[in-house]
């Protein structure tokens, strides 16, 4: 199992607070980034165990170096279909910020590609796309190399209470 | 020097003791605290009585010697230690002056509060000393101390004194040879380590008391001859080394990172590999690591392990008081109170002991008269025994009265609806009716226990610690509760169950037994609730597959595993596809995200490094029909 640990900078600069590094990953069809800073590590898919009583995306947990943490499918959160894990799939530790603290949850995504440097001018805001689109989740959009990469705020998308399967889905 | 020592008016040479009467100041545990936390203060009264002798006007730390003092004459006073309580009370007067800027502090204030915080270290050392070898304190009078302390606030005497006393720098050597010369009635006196000036300290006062003539108290000289003189530099040393105080947190941390290594450990010792290597230098060095790493994780768990004796100890005021109220004699007999828990499960275990112990003296014993008619002696027994037992700790709490009365108890129970009219339950059912909410063997309330609130609650309490509670009777000679409690909350042994590709691990306290039932001694009730014959008792079934939503290897009851469980005092089949093993696990919350799923407890790291859900068989119990997520 390939490990790769990122170290927390001690202040995240919040000048502009979307410009800065970012791990770019794909699920389905699409292109997404999260901020390097919430990374903790990147690992491949291991034995998930899973738990009762909780929402489908929630696969389950793993023993993180005897850590005990919980592992959220991201394509199942957004409502893709479920596919096979593959060499490729990983899963990408986060620290999320939550009520009581901050707390180490990781994500399933079908593969990681890489580590953006997002300048503000390449940031651009969501389009509003009418009413009943609902975009919490997202921070903005970058276009990179004629291709668009979807900038996840990681918090909204794994708060807690969404997590405890009280939340949208 | 010498001249310095003129400032202090001759010191009485009567020894001041420890009162022996008070049961509180013989309380070793009680006194030993109030030695560290003494110490700690004293301490950092030293600490900032150097930053007041250099700021005089620094106010921050007249406030903080001012508290020290104040906390040290509250305990002393709780523990009827008087000469340290008039001592520091004095201080406290004198700093409360200087407080509210009616007192300049001089270097001849700071050379008093520096003589009393030496005065209460030597009273900590020899209180110290009294713990280990039991013999009485024996430290100065406090009298000339008062006094001279007293003096500092008549302003005339300060202002000739202020002359003579020394640059500020120089003033706790003087002071202290002064000590040297003149209490030098515990020349053992470890002194607290721990700024370099104690260095000079030490040296000040060895030197000073080196010739036992100087000493002009009599009873001192014997003391200080029958101490070596090692003892004295190394006791000095290792005063403030004895104990510390760790975040529990981090304990907690340890605790957990040990358990790791305990299996990280195991994996390796049983890799395959590692024996198909038949290297015996390799096995040599893996059953050492072994070793090793049993002796850490042993270490590890003791730190957060207490005697349980101190939990007794509360138990021996409430004795007191109970069988004075109650015109009993009663008699409280300990033993085992060396015996070591897991913090957190003495302090979650006081309330029960109370209660049982209030129960004995209450309901079990007889009154005197009654006792003698018995053929007892008047005088009661109530005993605590803890102990351990097969990777248990049992705690036992008897007396020798009338014993449970099972005619009362049916009685009662019946009148409850707790028994059926024309059932006959076994004695030991009855006995563990008390258990029951809702009933109580006392006949009449009384101002202490019997409102029909209790024994339901201890058997609660002690089940949450992952223990079991019995009870024994015999009519006329008594009643004895065991609580067979786990050496720790932090790990639970557990057996691994597997169902489908899953495993999980059941606390093993909670199961009976565990069989492969025949087909015919399973039956349906209205075609739902499944239940099986074990042993002519008829138990609900639950099938864990279905509770968890996965899929299992066997369907039939019949194939699969069922384990008997107890939980809340029913018992329950739960079935199961097969037994893996047996295993020590250390416990891990699931995290914030997923904490209220009903039947998981928690989590655990397997022998393989994958996490088990640990099952929470009340929950399980409880947790009607819902069904999990995978269908």
């Amino acid at each position: 199992m390939e490990t790769m640990t990122v170290n927390e900078p001690a202040n995240l600069q919040k000048v502009d607070q979307r410009a800065g590094k970012y791990l770019t990953f794909g699920l389905g069809n699409e292109e997404f980034a999260i901020q390097v800073l919430r990374v903790r590590e990147i690992m491949g898919v291991q034995q998930i165990t899973a738990v009762p009583q909780t929402p489908g995306y929630v696969k389950g947990v793993i023993n993180l170096r005897g850590k005990v943490i919980p592992v959220v499918d991201l394509r199942l959160k957004f409502g893709l279909p479920e596919i096979e894990y593959t060499q490729r799939t990983c899963i990408i530790v986060v620290q999320i910020e939550s009520g009581s603290g901050k707390v180490q949850i990781g994500v399933i995504v079908d593969a990681v590609s890489e580590v953006l440097t997002l300048q503000s001018g390449e940031i651009e805001n969501t389009p509003d796309f009418g009413s009943g689109v609902a975009t919490p989740y997202l921070l903005g959009m970058a276009k990179i190399k004629g291709k668009v990469k979807i900038l996840l705020d990681i918090d909204k998308v794994l708060a807690v209470e969404d997590v405890e399967g009280l939340g949208s889905f | 020097m010498p001249s310095q020592s003129d400032q202090l008016p001759a010191v009485s040479d009567k020894p001041v003791s420890a009162p022996a009467t008070n049961p509180l100041a013989n309380d070793p545990e009680l006194l030993g605290d109030f030695i560290l936390e003494s110490r700690e203060h004293l301490t950092s009264i030293e600490l900032q009585l150097l930053t007041l002798d250099q700021d005089p006007g620094n106010a921050e730390a007249i406030h903080a010697v001012f508290r020290g003092f104040h906390t040290i004459k509250g305990m002393a006073g709780f523990l009827d230690l008087d000469a340290v309580r008039d001592v520091a009370h004095e201080v406290e007067t004198i700093l409360d002056l200087a407080r509210n800027s009616q007192l300049a502090i001089t270097s001849l204030v700071i050379d008093r509060v520096l003589e009393s915080k030496d005065y209460l270290s030597r009273w900590m050392a020899a209180l110290e000393a009294m713990l280990q070898s039991g013999k009485t304190p024996s430290v100065a009078d406090p009298a000339a101390l008062v006094s001279a302390i007293r003096e500092l606030a008549n302003p005339a005497g300060t202002a000739t004194q202020v002359t003579v006393s020394l640059p500020s720098a120089t003033a706790p050597v003087a002071t202290t040879s002064e000590l040297g010369g003149k209490f030098l009635l515990a020349p053992e006196e470890p002194a607290p380590a721990e700024t370099p000036t104690n260095g000079l300290l030490d040296l000040a006062r060895e030197l000073a008391s080196a010739p036992p003539d100087l000493a002009p108290e009599p009873s001192a000289a014997p003391v200080a001859s029958e101490n070596p003189e090692a003892s004295r530099a190394t006791e000095g040393r290792a005063a403030n080394a004895r104990s510390i105080k760790v975040d529990t947190a981090k304990l907690d941390y340890l605790v957990d990172m040990v358990g790791e290594m305990v299996i990280a450990q195991s994996l390796v010792n049983h890799d395959p590999d590692l024996h198909a290597a038949e290297k015996p230098r390799l096995a040599r060095n893996l059953s050492q690591l072994a070793r090793i790493t049993d002796e850490v994780q042993r270490t590890a768990m003791s730190m957060r392990m207490i005697p349980v004796g101190q939990l007794f100890q509360k138990t021996a005021r409430l004795v007191r008081d109970l069988s004075r109220k109650a015109s009993k004699q009663v008699d409280l007999e300990l033993s085992g109170e060396d015996t070591e828990l897991d913090r957190n499960i003495v302090e979650e275990l006081a309330d029960p002991l109370m209660h049982m112990v209030r129960n004995a003296v209450d309901h079990g014993i007889e009154t005197g008269a009654e006792r003698v008619r018995a053929g007892k002696s008047a005088t009661a027994t109530v005993t605590l025994k803890a102990g351990h037992q097969a990777g248990h700790i049992v705690i036992q709490v008897s007396d020798d009265g009338r014993g449970l009365d099972c005619k009362k108890i049916l009685k009662k129970a019946r009148a409850a609806g707790l028994v059926e009219p024309d059932e006959q339950p076994s004695e030991s059912d009855i006995f563990n009716l008390i258990f029951h909410p809702g009933l109580s063997t006392a006949e009449k309330i009384t101002d202490v226990s019997g409102r029909g609130v209790g024994m339901d609650v201890v058997r609660k309490q002690v089940q949450k610690l992952r223990g079991r509670i019995e009870v024994q009777s015999t009519p006329g000679q008594g009643t004895t509760f065991l609580m067979k409690l786990p050496l720790t909350l932090a790990i639970i042994d557990g057996l691994v169950v597997g169902v489908g590709d899953q495993r999980y691990i059941m606390p093993i306290f909670a199961v009976r037994e565990m069989l492969k039932p025949a087909e015919e001694a399973i039956s349906t009730i209205q075609g739902r609730q499944e239940m099986a014959m074990v042993r002519g008792a008829l138990l609900p079934l639950i099938r864990l597959h279905q509770r968890f939503g996965v899929n299992p290897r066997f369907e039939k009851p019949w194939e699969s595993l069922l384990i008997v469980s107890e939980s809340g005092g029913k018992q329950f089949c739960l079935m199961v596809d097969e037994l893996i093993g047996k295993q020590e696990v250390v416990i891990k919350g699931l995290g914030e995200t997923m904490r209220n799923i009903a039947g998981v407890a928690g989590g655990a790291i397997l022998g393989d490094g994958r996490v088990g859900l640990i099952l929470d068989l009340e929950g399980l119990f409880g947790a009607g029909e819902e069904t999990g997520r995978h269908e």
